[in-house]
C-alpha cells in the first residue's frame, strides 16, 4: 500500500479542496487513462484496491501508472470520546484529488481490455470518473 | 512532407479580461491572440467550432493563413493551445505570425509505426518517453509528424532523438542521446518486487530528524 516513508509533521491541516486540478490532468505517460470528476480524499485503501482490479483485469502485459500519492495524513478521534483534548491520533493516508485530475494511466493493451479494466477500477473509488484516451486529449469525443 | 496550407477567419477583439473571454466563449467563439514579427501583439477572437475542426485534421503544426476581419491576410502557426482539463474544449489560442521560408522552431509528435519484436515475441510493452520532438527548420518545410518504425527492436531495445530520420533542412531541437522510445519488459516481473514492501500503519511513520535505526 502506498504510504509516505518519512514526514516532518505526522498531522496535518485538513486545507479545502476548491477549484479544479492545476497539475496532472493530462496524460502525461500512458494511452489512456481515469480522469476524477470531483473533489475528494482518496485513500491510500482505495488506490491499492483501484490497483488491483486493474492488474487483475489486464492479467499480464501492459503497464500501469499510479498518478496520484497518499501524503497527506488524517487523524481520527477513538469512539465516545468527548471533544476537545487535542486533536487525534493519525489514522490514514489520502491524496487530495481535485476534478480533472488523472488518477491511473495505462498502456501497452488494447483499448477495449483498457476501458473495462478503468471501469473495474472506478468501481473501487468514490468519486464519479471518466476515462480519457489520447485521441480524446485533443479534443475528439471519445 | 511539407505542409499545406489551411484557412481561418479571425476577428479582433476590443475587450479582454476574464468576463469578456467567457461571454466570447458563451457565443461559441474561442478568445486567442496574435502576435509575432516585431508587431504588436493582437486580441483575436476564432470561430470554435471551425477551429476544432482544423485541430482535428491536423492543423496544430501546419502554417496557417489567417483572414484578420475578413479584409487583411497574414500566415501564422497555433503556438498554444489551452483546453478545458475535463471538457477538453479549447478555452485560449496561441497564433504567432510566421513567414512561410523563416526559420522556427517547432514541436512535432512522434508517430510509430510497425509493433517492436519485444512486444511481438516476448511480451514486452512499448514506452514512449517523448512524444513531440522539437525541431527547427523553415516553416512551410517542417512535416506534419515524425514517424519511427519500430519493429526491429528487441526487449530493452530503445530509440534515441539522433537516430530519428528528419527531413533535409530540419535540425533536432533536443539532445541527440535522449530515449524516446524504448521496450520494457512486462508488468508482471515488476509486481513481484512491489509485493515485497511492507505496509507500515501512519503512527509508525518516521519524522524527519526521527532515528529509523532500533536504539541499542
Amino acid at each position: 500500500m502506498l504510504t509516505p516513508k518519512r514526514v516532518k509533521w505526522r498531522k496535518q491541516h485538513r486545507g479545502r479542496m476548491r477549484g479544479r486540478a492545476l497539475v496532472g490532468n493530462t496524460l502525461t505517460f500512458g494511452e489512456y487513462g481515469l480522469q476524477a470528476l470531483e473533489p475528494v480524499w482518496m485513500s491510500n485503501r482505495q488506490i491499492e484496491a483501484a490497483r488491483i482490479a486493474m492488474t487483475r483485469h489486464i492479467k499480464r502485459g501492459g503497464k500501469v501508472w499510479i498518478k496520484v500519492f497518499p501524503d497527506k495524513s488524517v487523524t481520527k478521534k477513538p469512539a465516545e470520546v468527548r471533544m476537545g483534548s487535542g486533536k487525534g491520533n493519525p489514522e490514514g493516508w489520502v491524496a487530495v484529488v481535485r476534478p480533472g485530475r488523472i488518477l491511473f494511466e495505462l498502456a501497452g493493451i488494447p483499448e477495449s481490455v483498457a476501458r473495462e479494466a478503468l471501469t473495474l477500477a472506478a468501481s473501487k473509488l468514490p468519486i464519479s470518473t471518466k476515462i480519457v484516451t489520447r485521441s480524446s486529449e485533443m479534443g475528439a469525443v471519445s | 512532407m511539407p505542409k499545406s496550407t489551411d484557412t481561418l477567419s479571425v476577428a479582433t477583439r476590443s475587450r479582454t479580461g476574464t468576463p469578456a473571454s467567457n461571454a466570447l466563449r458563451r457565443e461559441g467563439k474561442i478568445p486567442g491572440i496574435l502576435y509575432g514579427h516585431g508587431a504588436e501583439a493582437k486580441a483575436v477572437a476564432l470561430e470554435a467550432k471551425a477551429f476544432e475542426e482544423l485541430l482535428h485534421a491536423g492543423g496544430r503544426n501546419r502554417l496557417l493563413t489567417l483572414t484578420i476581419d475578413g479584409t487583411t491576410q497574414d500566415t501564422a502557426l497555433v503556438r498554444d493551445v489551452q483546453r478545458d482539463p475535463i471538457s477538453r474544449r479549447v478555452v485560449h489560442a496561441d497564433l504567432q505570425r510566421v513567414g512561410a521560408t523563416e526559420e522556427i522552431s517547432a514541436s512535432l509528435p512522434l508517430v510509430t509505426t510497425g509493433v517492436a519484436e519485444g512486444v511481438r515475441s516476448f511480451g514486452g510493452v512499448m514506452d514512449v518517453i517523448v512524444r513531440s520532438i522539437e525541431v527547427t527548420g523553415p516553416a512551410n518545410a517542417l512535416p506534419e509528424q515524425i514517424e519511427v518504425d519500430v519493429s526491429a527492436l528487441g526487449l530493452y531495445g530503445h530509440v534515441t532523438a539522433g537516430e530519428l530520420k528528419l527531413p533535409s533542412g530540419i535540425t533536432l531541437g533536443i539532445d541527440p542521446a535522449t530515449v524516446v522510445i524504448s521496450i520494457e519488459p512486462s508488468r508482471v516481473e515488476q509486481e513481484a518486487v512491489e509485493a515485497a514492501e511492507p505496509a507500515v500503519s501512519p503512527a509508525e511513520t518516521p519524522t524527519v530528524g526521527e532515528s529509523t535505526e532500533p536504539q541499542a
